[in-house]
């Protein structure tokens, strides 16, 4: 359906991107570089482009190639888990509703406007607070449930978003023709939405979530940079906030992270553009 | 002669903003077994309503319907969402209006017409693909096994509307509803749509509700024809009976609207004035006497009732044509 030659160059970048970022994120640690967490004493805060160091290194002698590659890891992970949870419980919650109508859209439609009122960040922020710190502040918080408690409240987060979008669509397919037609066959309401609403309201729901992975991935940078994520640079945000501290002298440690997310979240907005507007384009030829 | 299906005194209103609208009101009508009924009416005047609301297609909570239906022996009206759908496709299907939309766009053709059989008649994949590939060859669709494989968007108006028939009698159904199956379609694909239909309804035995708005249609297709107005059963007859004889006014009138090669050219085409009531506001008396040349004081105060001649002819009017005032 998507032929990589027919998109257009800037587009086929951002899918060349992403899929550099996939392989970091799979493959990053059988990479031949050494782990980020090794030191360059010899090293300390080196420019990109050094020999060596093709990204620099920070401060502390990390060189950045292999905190951005590892980072990549950290960040791609808890995107990905989040929007796949997000949408998976989003679009479940959504399509019932819409399909259901009545009592259940009500209580549920009002809950995706609350959960949609409430800004991104602080319902995030709140919620990682709460549940990512010990009652006795000088217990360390294990980085594992750093990372839970950042991937659960990014897909609360991001259900209302996705599961409006699956009800709006499964609100327009599911009065079509072809239901009452199924209907009158004699399927039954589940084998109706698996079989006719899922496919059709699948593709929107694929557009929508590339570009909730780019809000998830700035929402866990926020997070981190504010000191509630991933802490010490286990990821970009982490990254970011560890090299703010070093703007003045040397720059570059910042910028790299930074570059990194950039690219990445344009990338994911615009292949989430393409494919709104492929999908349109074939739903008005049908 | 045996009943089919046989409809007492249905009623479905919607809940509106504006308050109920009553779409159909108090149809009786009896479907024979192996015969062909037509139903005509303009539009909106609650034919494809009357057909969804017997089949209990109609869903959601503002559908209120009332009445008995009877099918095969079976109460549909008393029997449960799941025992109902037990008898669809094998018992009634429907073939819809727009076989535009009433297939699904992203779903192959294949897997649209062996749902059925899969469902209903518990079939294997590849038994029921390839039952479906002799269904499409039934419908007369060539190259029957590359259609299966394509979208509904690669076919045309026609093939699309032979792939919904084939959909509708994959489970060999007793009753087959079809809602204008020719209405989107243009004039020869009609003719062979109506001549498949008319052919497979021998072939199959099967009864059929042939819903329509074109008298020539129901003339050479449908054995007995109901005339609906305003959500009601006007007048019920066979259908060389009910051209020869007709009781109603309202058929008069739909009959001398339609043109005729013996008319002198220059004569205006004769159309029935004003339009049907507003289903939210039914007036008191007969619907149609606002615009019934023949209309008395009586026909606006007081409804008119269901009158049965001795032939079995059924009206609904106080002052039907042939008989003495």
């Amino acid at each position: 359906m998507f032929k990589f030659k027919e998109l257009s160059k800037p587009t086929q970048l951002c899918v060349a991107w992403l899929g550099l970022m996939m392989f970091f994120a799979l493959f990053g640690p059988f990479l031949p570089i050494e782990n980020w967490t090794f030191v360059y004493e010899d090293d300390l805060g080196v420019t990109p482009f050094s020999p060596g160091h093709i990204l620099g290194t920070d401060n502390n002698g990390y060189d950045l190639l292999s905190s951005v590659i590892s980072g990549t890891r950290m960040s791609v992970f808890i995107a990905v888990t989040a929007v796949g949870l997000g949408g998976l419980i989003g679009s479940a919650l959504g399509i019932t509703a819409a399909f259901v109508r009545g009592k259940v859209d009500l209580v549920l439609s009002t809950a995706f406007n609350v959960g949609l009122a409430i800004p991104n960040l602080v319902l995030a922020l709140a919620l990682v607070s709460v549940l990512a710190t010990n009652v006795d502040m000088t217990e360390v918080v294990p980085i594992w449930r750093r990372v839970v408690v950042l991937v659960i409240s990014l897909t609360i987060v991001l259900i209302p978003i996705l599961g409006r979008i699956a009800r709006g669509a499964t609100l327009t397919w599911s009065g079509r023709e072809f239901v009452t037609a199924a209907r009158s066959m004699g399927m039954r309401d589940m084998q109706i939405i698996r079989k006719h609403i899922v496919p059709n309201v699948l593709p929107a729901l694929i557009a929508v979530a590339f570009l909730a992975f780019g809000v998830v991935i700035i929402a866990e940078a926020s997070l981190s940079l504010l000191g509630v994520g991933i802490p010490d640079g286990g990821s970009w945000g982490g990254m970011i906030a560890r090299g703010r501290n070093d703007l003045e002298y040397s720059p570059h440690v910042l910028y790299i992270p930074v570059i990194f997310l950039a690219i990445t979240v344009i990338s994911t907005n615009q292949i989430g553009e393409v494919l709104r507007g492929r999908l349109d384009g074939r739903e008005s030829k049908v | 002669m045996s009943s089919l299906l046989s409809i007492k005194n249905m009623s479905v209103n919607f809940d509106t903003p504006r308050g109920s609208l009553e779409a159909v009101r108090g149809v009786d009508i009896e479907i024979p077994a192996g015969m062909s009924v037509g139903v005509v009416g303009e539009s909106g005047s609650g034919k494809t309503v009357m057909c969804r609301a017997a089949m209990g297609l109609l869903q959601g909570s503002t559908v209120n319907r009332t009445g008995t239906v009877i099918f095969d022996g079976n109460e549909l009206t008393a029997m449960s969402k799941e025992q109902v759908r037990e008898l669809f496709g094998s018992g009634m299907a429907m073939i819809f209006q727009d076989p535009l939309t009433a297939l699904n766009p992203v779903r192959r053709i294949g897997a649209q017409v062996s749902e059925g059989l899969r469902i209903r008649l518990g079939m294997s994949k590849s038994d029921a693909m390839a039952r479906s590939k002799e269904l499409l060859e039934l419908v007369r669709i060539p190259n029957a096994a590359a259609v299966l494989k394509s979208f509904p968007y690669q076919l045309s108006g026609g093939m699309r509307q032979r792939v919904m028939i084939a959909i509708a009698i994959a489970c060999n159904p007793k009753l087959l509803f079809a809602d204008e199956p020719t209405t989107a379609l243009d004039v020869t694909v009609q003719a062979q749509i109506l001549q498949l239909l008319r052919e497979l309804r021998e072939d199959l035995k099967m009864s059929m509700v042939l819903v329509t708005h074109d008298l020539g249609v129901v003339a050479g297709n449908t054995d007995y024809v109901a005339v609906m107005y305003a959500g009601e059963v006007v007048e019920y007859a066979p259908t060389k009976k009910l051209f020869a004889d007709m009781r109603m006014p309202y058929t008069e009138a739909l009959l001398d609207s339609i043109p005729r090669v013996d008319h002198k050219s220059g004569t205006r085409l004769s159309v029935i004035a004003g339009r049907l009531p507003d289903p939210t506001n039914r007036p008191a008396g007969c619907g149609f006497a606002p615009r019934c040349k023949y209309a008395q004081d009586k026909c606006t105060t007081d409804h008119p009732e269901l009158k049965t001649d001795p032939d079995g002819h059924i009206y609904r009017c106080w002052f039907p044509i042939g008989e003495a005032l």
